[in-house]
């Protein structure tokens, strides 16, 4: 393989990985305030990105406005998911939380094929897919416009975490619950924003995702990378859900690449398997110290 | 009165093919071969908190042992069959148990999903041996001079494997695995102190696990006739986690309830085309919310223990 | 002994004497047929349209026009996901429980092979199942429905390789039997023509990027790139090779993908594509049949679009009921077989005048196409699939 085919696969694996990267992020944001894993995080980023299509078939809404409804679409998803069916299992076992957000993904799924049926949809993208030259290789404008677009949004995700009340609320619910409680912060209203900020950078992935794997019903199954990339990332952490987003994109890109075709498939969960054996805590996560 | 209900429990389970339309006895059937794959997972999770989204692979490597030898020997009496099945699934279980006991909650599940996903890769690509995507043909298990060919033969030994099945995973309470992994359930450090060798029991309950889904599989094999890549993708495992938790973490009982349920739901919803996932969604939703810790808790508080 | 021989005689008479046994299914007032499909699961919009979009439609204006012998049929449908499983369960549910006449146009190799050997022991018909591989040739109770691998191939290659004179060949294909069917027929075919398949890549359903798979090939440097796809991941190949600059190759699709689904998916990217198409444009095309079905489908279901898979369906309820009325009003599953294989030079006015022969095959025929303005303009008349 010539250098120039080989960037070219690398950026587009990096494209795919700042998706499975923000799908990542908002499964983080989700366990680190309530401690369960959010099967139906994919379907809440079809939802929302179906919402927003809607908006633009009926409206011709620009761009940039049905990226917003989709956002508004999350968050009002994700608050409701929360508030009426979370958090009345909130003395469940973590097993009986994960098996709820199934319930909620197969609902999401099959209404959505009511809805909207279960046919694929073009979506508008937002940027070009012919390539320009970037120096002596070729780039999709597509695929540097995910990658500019996922940065963007993670450092604004960054300052929201760094900088604002509630995002340090968020952090501090994160490590201590009980202590959190004690120091005046409002646990459930954590809670609801830690729903409705996940659903909202799922709708942005969604949006970005569309015009390159289609609209459909089925569209949500992309959150399973997304869980795998969590994952590598050492679950909890989420520098750790962006370096594993975009390794995972890239070695998907890369086992086609160089390997027979028995094995390519199984490579990123061979390695998946074989990081986790090597280190537990993920590729930039940290042991965690069992209590009794 | 435990007894009398049991003898009762299993007049019924024999009498079952007379009383019942054709359909339902393979129905019957595919509800007991889940309640053992329901049971070993249940012994996994509910003992040892180790939760696992590969157990359609195990499933998988069960049922695919079963057809093979059964192509490759068609002679092969279905007890030896399933011991192989069980004993190949025994020891991809214990190679699979061994590294995983570094990993705990989530990352032992996402571990234990890539497993289920390379195994379907390994059947798809082992075409030689698995037919791959063709898929392949189970012929009818042999029972010394009797071909297993009616769905009520295949029933009666479908009930009698399980309840064996069953009869053990209630024993193994009272063995001193069975209190080594009660402990572990209890508190994992607790157990430590008290002499329990964690990793040992842990790498146990895997293998345990496996075992159980590897009859099951083998049994899977001949109760559906016909197996491919596409029978045991990640959703299936994800069912069996559904159905110990609606029935119940920890309870032998609350597995078989469980798989016997989510089975016959699946089935009788099935004639709601589109609106399946809608409905089974909503009473999953529905049962977990008014009903947490599935039924076996259920039960408990209905007569009036503590749940 | 004398006994017995009494008994014998007795349940001769007692045999004699009753009615002939009714054929399940089948009343004097309804033909009951079903199916299990993909109402849910990776092929849902298929199986959706296929059946309710399709069979259905028809079958509504079959009733309304007073049934077949004074029989409405009626319809029966099982969710199976596209697990094998599941498949099994729901068509042994359609026989032993609903006692269906016929099963009609399950879909997906998987599911349908699943159950092949029980339906053949139930001999119950299996009627036009929705899958191109040949396992179900030479069963007497099955028919095939969609054009299978090794005819699609065999057309496409005496065409690309014959007619045309292309020289290297590669193939994008599908990670299952559908995919790999086809590429064994691929290689069979042209190594008749004494050429080789040059490389081939396979992608997995619901894949996120093809980017690796498109690379490989375009380094191969083939005249024409097959691709064995389904809709979804055939346009990202399509807009991949946008992506890459790649055109100096033909891509070409097979006929199961060559729908208008994929094209409005790949959009301006599919500009100048080939294939073979199985079936006339459902939108466009003015022969009679296709026509009659645009004007059924405004009439019963105006708010469904016209597209193949809805066409595939409505031709198999179509066929059903010529066959069930051929059979006469004595219906049994025996003689919608005769008459099924009794058909000969049949007009549809969709596809071209069907005889169905021993092998049992429905459908054995496809034209090229070319993509031009966001449409399929036919290039050749019906090809030779024999």
């Amino acid at each position: 393989m010539t250098t120039a085919v080989l960037v070219h696969v690398v950026v587009s694996g990096l494209a795919t990985g700042s998706i499975y990267a923000l799908v990542a992020i908002s499964l983080v944001i989700i366990y680190n305030a309530t401690r369960t894993l959010n099967f139906a995080q994919g379907e809440m980023l079809m939802i929302s990105t179906f919402v927003g299509f809607t908006a633009y078939q009926r409206l011709r809404l620009p761009l940039v406005v049905v990226l917003l409804v989709a956002v508004v679409a999350a968050a009002a998803l994700g608050w409701a998911i929360e508030r009426l069916i979370i958090r009345h299992a909130i003395s469940a076992t973590h097993f009986d939380v994960l098996i709820l957000t199934l319930g909620v993904s197969l609902v999401l799924r099959a209404g959505a094929g009511l809805v909207w049926t279960h046919d694929e949809f073009p979506f508008p993208a937002l940027f070009a897919n012919r390539p320009v030259a970037l120096g002596p290789v070729r780039v999709a404008p597509v695929s540097l416009g995910i990658i500019g677009a996922s940065l963007a949004l993670m450092l604004a995700l960054y300052v929201f975490f760094a900088k604002t009340r509630l995002g340090r609320a968020m952090r501090a619910v994160a490590q201590n619950q009980r202590a959190a409680r004690l120091m005046g912060i409002s646990v459930e209203r954590v809670y609801s924003a830690s729903w409705m900020l996940a659903a909202v950078v799922g709708a942005v992935a969604g949006i970005l995702i569309a015009p390159v794997i289609f609209l459909s019903s089925k569209m949500g199954l992309v959150a399973i990378n997304g869980f795998i990339a969590a994952v590598l990332g050492g679950f909890g952490s989420m520098p750790g859900a962006v370096v594993g987003g975009m390794l995972l994109g890239v070695l998907e890109n890369l086992a086609p690449l160089y390997l027979p075709s028995g094995i390519k498939y199984s490579v990123p969960f061979l390695l998946l398997i074989a990081i986790l054996l090597v280190r537990p805590g993920g590729v930039v996560g940290r042991t965690v110290r069992r209590k009794v | 009165m435990r007894r009398a209900a049991l003898a009762l429990g299993l007049v019924a389970l024999l009498a079952w093919p007379w009383a019942s339309p054709r359909y339902f006895v393979f129905l019957a059937s595919l509800s007991v071969v889940n309640a053992i794959v329901a049971i070993g997972l249940n012994l996994l999770s509910g003992y040892t908190n180790q939760l696992s989204f590969g157990h359609a692979g195990f499933l998988a490597v069960g049922a695919y042992t079963a057809a093979l030898v059964t192509t490759r020997w068609p002679d092969t009496p279905i007890v030896v069959t399933l011991a192989v099945a069980a004993l190949v699934t025994g020891l991809v279980g214990l190679g699979l148990g061994v590294p995983c006991l570094r990993l705990e909650g989530l990352y032992l599940a996402m571990a234990t999903l890539a497993f289920g996903f390379v195994v379907v890769e390994a059947i798809m690509n082992l075409d030689w041996l698995t037919r791959g995507n063709d898929g392949l043909r189970v012929p009818a298990a042999r029972l010394g001079p009797w071909a297993l060919q009616s769905d009520t033969a295949r029933y009666y030994l479908v009930v009698a494997v399980g309840v064996v099945m069953v009869w053990a995973a209630l024993n193994l309470a009272r063995t001193r695995t069975g209190r080594a992994l009660l402990a572990i359930r209890e508190s994992e450090i607790a157990a430590q102190a008290s002499g329990v060798h964690l990793a040992r029991y842990k790498t146990l309950a895997f293998a345990i696990s496996a075992v159980y889904t590897g009859v099951a599989g083998g049994l899977f094999a001949f109760v559906v006739g016909f197996l491919s890549p596409d029978a045991f993708d990640v959703f299936l495992s994800v069912d069996y986690v559904a159905m110990i938790i609606v029935g119940g973490l920890g309870s032998v009982p609350g597995s078989i309830a469980g798989a016997a349920l989510l089975t016959v739901l699946n089935d009788s919803l099935a004639g709601f085309q589109s609106y399946r996932p809608l409905i089974f969604g909503t009473l999953l939703i529905l049962s977990l919310l008014f009903m947490p810790g599935g039924v076996a808790r259920a039960f408990r508080f209905l007569k009036g223990e503590q749940g | 002994m004398r006994y017995h021989q009494a008994w014998v005689v007795a349940l001769g008479a007692l045999l004699a004497a009753a009615p002939a046994a009714a054929e399940p299914g089948v009343t004097d007032t309804e033909i009951l047929i079903g199916g299990s499909n993909s109402f849910s699961g990776p092929l849902a919009f298929t199986g959706e349209q296929i059946t309710k979009g399709g069979v259905e439609l028809y079958l509504r204006v079959v009733n309304d026009a007073g049934g077949i012998h004074g029989r409405k049929v009626r319809t029966l449908w099982y969710d199976d996901a596209y697990r094998p499983q599941d498949a099994v369960a729901n068509t042994k549910k359609l026989v032993e429980q609903d006692k269906v006449f016929a099963i009609i146009i399950p879909q997906g190799s998987p599911p349908v092979v699943a159950t092949l050997d029980y339906l053949e022991e139930q001999k119950v018909p299996l009627l036009f199942p929705y899958q191109s591989s040949p396992v179900t040739r030479g069963k007497r109770w099955i028919f095939q429905g969609m054009t299978v691998s090794d005819r699609s191939s065999k057309m496409m290659i005496d065409y690309l390789a014959g007619r045309r004179k292309f020289k290297k060949f590669a193939a994008l294909y599908q990670d299952d039997e559908y995919g790999k069917s086809f590429l064994t027929a691929f290689e069979k075919d042209l190594g008749r023509h004494g050429l080789k398949l040059g490389a081939a890549e396979s992608v997995k359903r619901g894949v996120t990027d093809v980017s690796a798979q498109v690379a490989k090939l375009q380094a191969t440097k083939p005249d024409v790139t097959f691709l064995v796809l389904v809709p979804g991941p055939a346009a990202q190949a399509l807009k991949e090779r946008q992506k890459i600059g790649w055109s100096d190759t033909l891509m070409v699709s097979t006929g199961p993908l060559t729908d208008e689904r994929y094209l409005a998916l790949a959009g301006e990217a599919a500009e100048g594509v080939e294939g073979l198409s199985l079936w006339p444009d459902p939108a466009t095309s003015d022969r009679p049949g296709v026509k009659l079905y645009r004007e059924h489908m405004q009439k019963y279901a105006p708010r469904n679009e016209p597209n193949r898979y809805s066409m595939a369906g409505y031709f198999a309820g179509m066929l059903f009921a010529e066959a069930a009325k051929r059979a006469g009003t004595n219906l049994t599953r025996e003689s919608l077989i005769a008459a099924l294989e009794g058909i000969k030079g049949w007009e549809s006015g969709i596809l071209p005048p069907l005889t169905i022969g021993p092998d049992h095959e429905t459908q054995k025929q496809g034209f090229w196409v070319r993509v031009e303005k966001g449409r399929f303009k036919p290039v050749t008349d019906w090809l030779k699939g024999e």
